[in-house]
């Protein structure tokens, strides 16, 4: 087995000393930073699909961001040293909505979705509708993601959609929202694209999105 | 026009609470019971975020007369079979830590506007002090324990939650044997007496509105515990792969002082232990059967075994976990479910488990006052034969965007079709 296939591996089985022994040997022997990272990309991958299948929990993926994060900041400085960057897939802003100040979901997806390759512009926590409106003027990005825990979130997060829409930005980007209690009829009352209480399958409903535009 | 069921209802609260009372009491025994009462029961839960449809939350929270306004304007507007305040934040860490003063402890349970002011705790935040004034209050929790500490919380829960995580989380405990601090200890156990006269008003209040007070004592689930006050859910989730050990330790140590606190309201005639859990859905089944079950099972068995039921929120989707409910002694109490198909839930414990759900806070927020008529109609048809099923919107949380016609479909719905066939 490659040093690369090993490390996809010791990141699936959130073996996390493991996975980082093996992607600081990568780089000392010299090994391109991008290539690591991709197989970042595949390791989330993997375990985004093990979630959805119900092999893997909430708390696997909280380990699996762990570990990503470790590799990605060990990777960092190698990639401004060669003076290399990442291909980007697409740009993704994302907050807690107002009002709600929880950020585990939010914090996983975030892990998950730089994995995956995009670029992510956090917004933090308590996140109020103009806030939204002023980093899509600033950040001109593909995806906004609205995060939230408490009923409350979907009233904000309505009120977030509708703030979009009045500023003329509603065309610009696509909206995915996400929470423990935001389901379909959530969804449709806020007025956003796609909805998932799954970070995995928020990737990949993202990625599908990138695809569709790149068309 | 005929007059709707819940207004009907409403007037026989006016004419008759006591007759009332009695018959929600009963109505509630049996679904506990596991039985077919005469109508499916409805349990409204709220930590007073639905008060926001007709008062300022930052004087609500922080004005017990207020707090009773607000309820009395709840109950009297959408009245339910169980309704159940607890216009409180999270705080049984308190609880724990005065384990052995039994006058506050139970009291302390929650922490209140008040409470917060007087502590100036980092666990939770409010409406008017760190959030805006329309705001519900919320529980963040936060890391106050290093990963390395595990050892001190093995050795002496109840010493190392005084002598290192009050300070830590609470601005006006920071330095033990300071004035301040002696002060701040004092205040609490006033504030904690002030409440207690709060609650008892309150419970009297809506006695006579006809809506009978629920005899409870409160526990929690160990891991819970170091997740939500010590080390933040994140921390917990990882500590229970980084080290294993040291989590079960720690587990097994807070038993004992988790049903010390619970126990102290036995005398009083406490039948329900409020238990809500927080990491359970969270959990793989795997990590669930090793590091959080085995520690809630032997709180909820020692309960029961002491003829004190569990009134068990289990946040999330619980569905993956259902089986180890089936490992609890028939009878051993109710399970309110947030997620999962509640159809399925019900199959499966029938007979064993009382479980109350069905209607989610989205649902009423989005749907209009038909479908939700149809909707409750066709889950009684469903859910009521064979008994133990208590109809509930949500888990701990009346969302105050659910239009007012919407929640009076849901009761209305209730009334309609709820009747044993």
């Amino acid at each position: 087995m490659s040093l690369s296939e090993e490390m996809v591996r010791a990141i699936v089985e959130l073996d996390e000393s493991r996975a980082i022994e093996i992607a600081k040997k990568r780089l000392e022997a010299g090994e391109d930073p991008l290539k690591i990272l991709d197989d970042l990309r595949r390791a989330a991958e993997i375990i985004g699909e093990k979630y959805e299948r119900g092999e893997y929990f909430v708390s696997d993926l909280v380990m699996a961001g762990e570990i990503l994060k470790g590799i990605s900041e060990i990777v960092r400085p190698k990639l401004k040293e060669l003076g290399v960057s990442r291909k980007v897939v697409g740009k993704l802003v994302i907050g807690t909505v107002e009002g709600d100040i929880h950020d585990i979901g939010k914090n996983i997806v975030v892990t998950m979705a730089e994995a995956a390759g995009f670029e992510v512009i956090d917004l933090g926590v308590d996140v109020p509708p103009q806030r939204f409106v002023e980093a899509i003027k600033q950040h001109n990005p593909d995806i906004v993601g609205m995060s939230g825990l408490l009923t409350l979130a979907i009233d904000s997060m309505k009120r977030t959609v509708d703030a979009i829409k009045e500023a003329g930005l509603r065309d610009k980007v696509k909206i995915i929202i996400g929470g423990g209690r935001v389901d379909q009829h959530a969804c449709e009352y806020v007025g956003a694209d796609a909805w998932t209480n799954d970070a995995s399958q928020g990737i990949r409903i993202m990625l599908k999105w990138m695809e569709e535009k790149k068309r | 026009m005929s007059k709707q069921p819940i207004e009907e209802w409403m007037e026989r609260h006016r004419k008759e609470p006591d007759i009332v009372v009695k018959e929600k009491a009963e109505r509630f025994l049996k679904a506990v019971e596991l039985k077919e009462p005469d109508r499916v029961p409805l349990m409204f839960f709220t930590c007073g975020h639905v008060f926001a449809k007709w008062f300022k939350l930052s004087e609500v929270y922080f004005n017990y007369s207020k707090m009773r306004d607000a309820i009395v304007k709840f109950v009297t507007t959408f009245p339910s079979d169980i309704f159940i305040a607890a216009p409180a934040a999270e705080g049984f860490v308190l609880a724990v830590a005065f384990a052995d003063v039994p006058q506050i402890a139970p009291v302390v349970r929650f922490i209140t506007g008040p409470m917060h002011d007087i502590l100036k705790d980092k666990w939770t935040r409010w409406p008017g002090r760190e959030l805006a004034e329309h705001l519900p209050f919320q529980f963040i929790g936060g890391e106050y324990m290093k990963p390395e500490e595990y050892k001190y919380l093995i050795e002496n829960p109840v010493e190392f939650i005084h002598n290192t995580i009050l300070p830590r989380a609470c601005e006006n405990l920071s330095k033990p044997g300071s004035a301040q601090h002696a002060h701040t200890i004092a205040k609490l156990a006033l504030e904690a007496i002030n409440y207690l006269n709060a609650l008892t008003e309150i419970n009297n209040t809506l006695l006579k509105l006809g809506f009978p007070p629920l005899a409870i004592t409160f526990a929690y689930a160990p891991l819970d515990f170091i997740g939500d006050f010590l080390r933040h859910p994140t921390g917990a989730m990882l500590d229970i792969r980084r080290r294993p050990d040291e989590v079960k330790q720690a587990t097994e140590a807070l038993i004992k002082p988790i049903l010390q606190v619970a126990f102290i309201l036995k005398p009083t005639g406490a039948k329900f232990a409020f238990i809500p859990l927080h990491l359970n859905s969270m959990l793989s089944p795997k990590l669930y059967d090793e590091f959080y079950w085995p520690y809630l099972k032997r709180v909820i068995t020692e309960l029961y075994s002491n003829g004190i039921k569990s009134f068990v929120l289990f946040e999330g989707d619980h569905t993956p976990h259902l089986d180890t409910i089936l490992e609890l002694p028939k009878g051993w109490g109710i399970g309110v479910f947030e997620r999962g198909d509640i159809r399925k839930i019900k199959e499966k414990l029938e007979g064993h488990t009382c479980v109350a759900g069905g209607i989610l806070p989205g649902q009423l927020i989005g749907w209009s006052p038909e479908k939700i008529e149809e909707y409750v109609r066709e889950l009684i048809k469903d859910l009521a034969p064979g008994g133990g099923f208590i109809l509930a919107p949500g888990i701990a949380e009346i969302d105050p965007a659910i239009p007012d016609a919407n929640l009076r479909a849901l009761i209305n719905a209730v009334l309609k079709y709820g009747a044993r066939k």
